[in-house]
C-alpha cells in the first residue's frame, strides 16, 4: 500500500482521483429534467392545458430565482450531511416535526412525477409503435412495458451507462435546437413574435399555473448537491455545476417554448396545441421532413426511460435515507447484498406505480392529460412547496450558524428568494383550477393542494410522536445514512474543511 | 484469524466465483473498518466523535497492520474516521487478499477478459474458507456469548450490508438482529463509533450511486 509521494499528499490525491467535477454532475441533472420532454411534452401540454401563451417567459423568470434560491441552497449544503434532500434542510431549519412532513410531501411529488412519466410513454409511444409495427397497443401496455423495465432495472441497480446517457441527452438537445432553429428561421402567420416573451403574456391571469409548469421543467436541479462530498472542490463544485444547470434549462425551454409560438403563431398556439397533442413534430415535420421528426419522437421516448429511471432512483433513495433514520421502518434501510440498491425502496415506487397504472386504466382516464400532465404538474407543484420551505429554512439555519459565509449568500439572496417562492407559492394556489384546465368546483381543484397538506400535517405529528416514543430516532431526523453514526453515539460528520 | 481476514472471507465467495458476494464499495468500506479495528482491538487506535486518535505508535507485528498505522501516524492532518475509511477502502482488498494469501488460504487468480484484468480469491480450502462465516452464523442465531473482537466482527458484517447474507436463513434474522443490537449496545465507545461510521460512509455509497 505504500505510495510514491508524501504520505499526506498521497491520502489527499488518492481521494481526489475519482470524486467528480462540473461536467458529470450537469449531466446527472440534466437526465431527470429530460430536455426532450419537457419541450415535447410539457410544454404543448401545458399551452393546451391552460390556454396561456406566457410559457416562455415563465421558464425565464422561474429559472432567475431558483438560481437565487440555488445560491443560499448550495451554501447550506456544504453544513448538511445529507445535502441531497430537500428534508435535510427543512429539518435544520423549520425544526424536525417540519422536516418529516417535508419528506412525505417529496415522496407524493417525486412520484407523482414518476407516475407522469409512464402516461407519456403510452402516450407518445402508441402512436409510433403503430406507424412502425403497424399494431395499435392501448397507452397502459406500453406504460407497463416501461414500469416494467424501471422495476427492473432499479432493484438490479443497473444505471443507464454514464456515456449513453450523455449520448442520449446530447442528441435529445441537439434535436430541440434544431426543431428551435427551424421554427424560428419559418416563422407561422405573426412573424417573429416576442409575445409570448413579453412580461404581458406572464400576468395574463393564471399566472400561477405557468409558474408551476415552468418549475415542473426544473425538477432534478435540486439533485446536483447530492455530490457535495464527492465533488472535486465542494466550494465550487457544487455550485457552478447547479448554476450551469439552472441556466441551461431555463435558456433551452424558453428558447424552445417561445419558437414553438412563433412557429404557429402566438395566436394560434392553443387552438393548435389543443387540437395535436404532438404540436412540437407536427410543426417539425413542416419544415424539415417526417424522418427527423420521427427521430425526435423516438428520442422522447428513451428522454422518458432516462428520466424515470432517474426518478425512481431518487425515490428509491430518498425512502432509504428515510429508513436509515427509522423515520420509515428499517427496511426501508436495507440494500441489496450483491447490488447496494435500496431494494425497498425500489419496491415499493414499483409497486405504487403499479397501483396508478392499474387504477388509470380501470378508471378509462387519459394518460397524456389525466396522468401525465396532472401528475407532473401535481409534483412540480410539491417541488415549488418544497423549494419555499427549504429557502426559508436556509434562512433560518443561516441566521442561528452564520458558518463564515458572505451577507449575500446567508441572508439577501435567501430573504429575495423566500419572499419570491411564497408568492409564487400562493398564486400556484389560487390558479390550481386554471392548471388543470377545470372548474373552480372540480374536487381535483381543492383536493390535489390539500393531498399535500395532509401528508404535511402527517409526517408533522409522526415528527410529534418520534419525539416522545424514540428520542434518539427524532435527534437523527434529516441526518440520512449519517443517522448511523449519530445513533453509535459519534458525533454527525463535521463538514468538510472542519478540524475536530 | 485476524478481523480484516476474516470479514475478507464472509465478504468474498471464495468458495465459488471468487468475487465478493457484496457490492464492492461495501466490501471494501467493510473491509477498510475491519483494519481500523485491527488496531483499535491492538490499543493502538481509537474512534472519538468523527475523529480518529493514535494512541500508542509502537508498530504491531502483523505487516499489512502495521503499514496501516504507519500511515495513519504520518499524516496527522488526517483525522476523521471517514477520511481514512475511504482512504484505506481503495486498497484494502488487495491487501488484506495479499495477506490471505501470504497466510495460504486464498489463491489470487487473475484472469483477462476483453481489455478487463478480473481477480478472483479462491479458497484453498473450502471447510477454512467457509468457516469465519459459518461461525458467526451459529454466533448469532444461537444467541452465544462472544468476544470483542467477534462482537465486532458482527457488528461491521452489519454496518456493510452483509447481515442478511449470513443469516441466509430469513427466520433466523429478526432474533438474531436483535441478539446484534444488545451486542452493540454493549460495545466500547470506540468500535461501536467505528461500526456507525462504516454503516453511514456505506450508506452515503448508497445515497451517490457509488455501490
Amino acid at each position: 500500500m505504500s505510495r510514491s509521494r508524501t504520505p499526506s499528499d498521497a491520502i489527499a490525491n488518492a481521494l481526489a482521483a475519482n470524486r467528480l467535477g462540473v461536467g458529470a454532475i450537469v449531466f446527472f441533472v440534466m437526465s431527470a429534467a429530460a430536455p426532450l420532454t419537457v419541450v415535447a411534452g410539457v410544454v404543448p401540454t401545458g399551452f393546451a392545458a391552460t390556454g396561456l401563451l406566457g410559457l416562455p417567459i415563465a421558464f425565464l423568470v422561474v429559472g432567475i430565482v431558483l438560481a437565487l434560491f440555488a445560491v443560499g441552497y448550495v451554501a447550506m449544503a456544504r453544513q448538511l450531511t445529507n445535502a441531497g434532500a430537500f428534508y435535510a434542510y427543512i429539518s435544520r431549519g423549520l425544526g424536525r416535526p417540519a422536516g418529516v412532513g417535508g419528506s412525505w410531501v417529496a415522496l407524493i411529488a417525486y412520484n407523482s412525477l414518476q407516475c407522469g412519466a409512464y402516461g407519456a410513454f403510452g402516450a407518445f409511444g402508441g402512436p409510433l409503435v403503430q406507424k412502425y409495427l403497424g399494431v395499435e397497443l392501448p397507452w397502459w401496455v406500453l406504460a407497463l412495458l416501461m414500469w416494467g423495465l424501471v422495476g427492473v432495472l432499479g432493484v438490479l441497480r443497473v444505471d443507464l451507462n454514464g456515456r449513453v446517457l450523455a449520448i442520449l441527452l446530447t442528441l435529445e438537445i441537439a434535436i430541440v435546437l434544431i426543431f428551435d432553429v427551424a421554427d424560428l428561421v419559418s416563422p407561422g402567420p405573426e412573424g417573429v413574435s416576442g409575445a409570448a416573451l413579453s412580461p404581458d403574456a406572464l400576468f395574463a391571469g393564471g399566472v400561477g399555473a405557468l409558474l408551476v409548469i415552468a418549475m415542473t421543467g426544473f425538477v432534478g436541479f435540486e439533485s446536483s448537491v447530492v455530490f457535495s462530498e464527492e465533488s472535486r472542490d465542494p466550494r465550487r463544485t457544487v455550485p457552478t455545476a447547479t448554476f450551469v444547470s439552472i441556466a441551461i434549462i431555463a435558456g433551452l425551454y424558453a428558447l424552445s417554448s417561445w419558437a414553438m409560438t412563433v412557429a404557429a403563431g402566438p395566436g394560434n398556439i392553443v387552438e393548435m396545441a389543443r387540437k395535436d397533442p404532438e404540436l412540437p413534430f407536427t410543426l417539425a415535420a413542416e419544415r424539415l421532413g417526417g424522418t427527423i421528426a420521427d427521430i425526435a419522437a423516438v428520442l422522447l421516448l428513451t428522454s422518458l426511460i432516462a428520466a424515470s429511471i432517474s426518478f425512481h432512483n431518487t425515490i428509491a433513495r430518498y425512502a432509504f435515507a428515510l429508513g436509515r433514520e427509522r423515520v420509515l421502518p428499517r427496511a426501508f434501510g436495507t440494500t441489496s447484498v450483491r447490488t447496494g440498491a435500496p431494494k425497498v425502496g425500489s419496491i415499493a415506487q414499483t409497486v405504487v406505480g403499479f397501483v396508478v397504472i392499474a387504477l388509470y386504466t380501470v378508471m378509462g382516464w387519459d394518460p397524456l392529460v389525466n396522468l401525465f400532465f396532472y401528475g407532473g404538474t401535481f409534483g412540480g407543484f410539491g417541488v415549488l412547496l418544497l423549494t419555499t420551505a427549504t429557502s426559508l429554512s436556509v434562512l433560518l439555519f443561516f441566521a442561528r450558524n452564520p458558518s463564515g459565509e458572505s451577507a449575500w449568500r446567508r441572508v439577501i439572496a435567501p430573504i429575495l428568494a423566500s419572499a419570491i417562492l411564497m408568492v409564487f407559492a400562493v398564486l400556484a394556489t389560487a390558479n390550481f383550477a386554471t392548471l388543470l384546465n377545470v372548474p373552480e368546483t372540480h374536487p381535483l381543484r381543492w383536493g390535489l393542494p390539500i393531498a399535500y397538506v395532509v401528508a404535511f400535517i402527517l409526517g408533522l405529528v409522526w415528527a410529534l410522536i418520534l419525539r416522545s416514543s424514540s428520542p434518539g430516532v427524532y435527534a437523527s431526523i434529516g441526518l440520512g445514512p449519517q443517522a448511523a453514526s449519530a445513533q453509535a453515539g459519534a458525533a454527525p460528520v463535521p463538514p468538510a474543511g472542519v478540524k475536530l | 484469524m485476524r478481523l480484516a481476514d476474516e470479514f475478507f472471507l464472509i465478504a468474498w465467495d471464495t468458495a465459488g466465483q471468487g468475487k465478493p458476494v457484496l457490492h464492492p464499495q461495501g466490501a471494501a468500506l467493510g473491509l477498510a473498518g475491519a483494519l481500523l479495528g485491527e488496531l483499535i482491538l491492538g490499543e493502538r487506535l481509537t474512534v472519538q466523535g468523527a475523529g480518529l486518535l493514535v494512541l500508542n505508535r509502537v508498530p504491531v507485528e502483523d505487516p499489512l497492520a502495521r503499514d496501516v498505522l504507519a500511515q495513519i501516524v504520518a499524516a496527522p492532518e488526517h483525522t476523521d474516521v471517514r477520511t481514512w475509511l475511504a482512504y484505506l477502502a481503495q486498497d484494502a482488498a488487495e491487501g488484506v487478499g495479499a495477506r490471505l494469501q501470504d497466510a495460504g488460504l486464498v489463491q489470487r487468480v487473475e484472469s483477462r477478459v476483453l481489455f478487463r484484468t478480473r481477480v478472483r480469491y479462491e479458497a484453498t480450502e473450502f471447510a477454512k474458507g467457509a468457516w469465519p462465516s459459518l461461525r458467526l452464523t451459529m454466533l448469532l442465531s444461537e444467541h452465544q456469548p462472544m468476544s470483542l473482537p467477534d462482537m465486532l466482527l458482527a457488528a461491521l458484517v452489519d454496518a456493510a450490508g452483509l447481515l442478511d447474507h449470513v443469516l441466509f436463513e430469513p427466520e433466523q434474522r429478526a432474533p438474531a438482529r436483535e441478539y446484534l443490537t444488545t451486542l452493540t449496545a454493549a460495545l466500547p465507545p470506540a468500535l461501536r463509533g467505528l461500526a456507525g461510521h462504516v454503516s453511514a460512509a456505506v450508506g452515503s455509497a448508497v445515497m451517490t450511486y457509488r455501490t
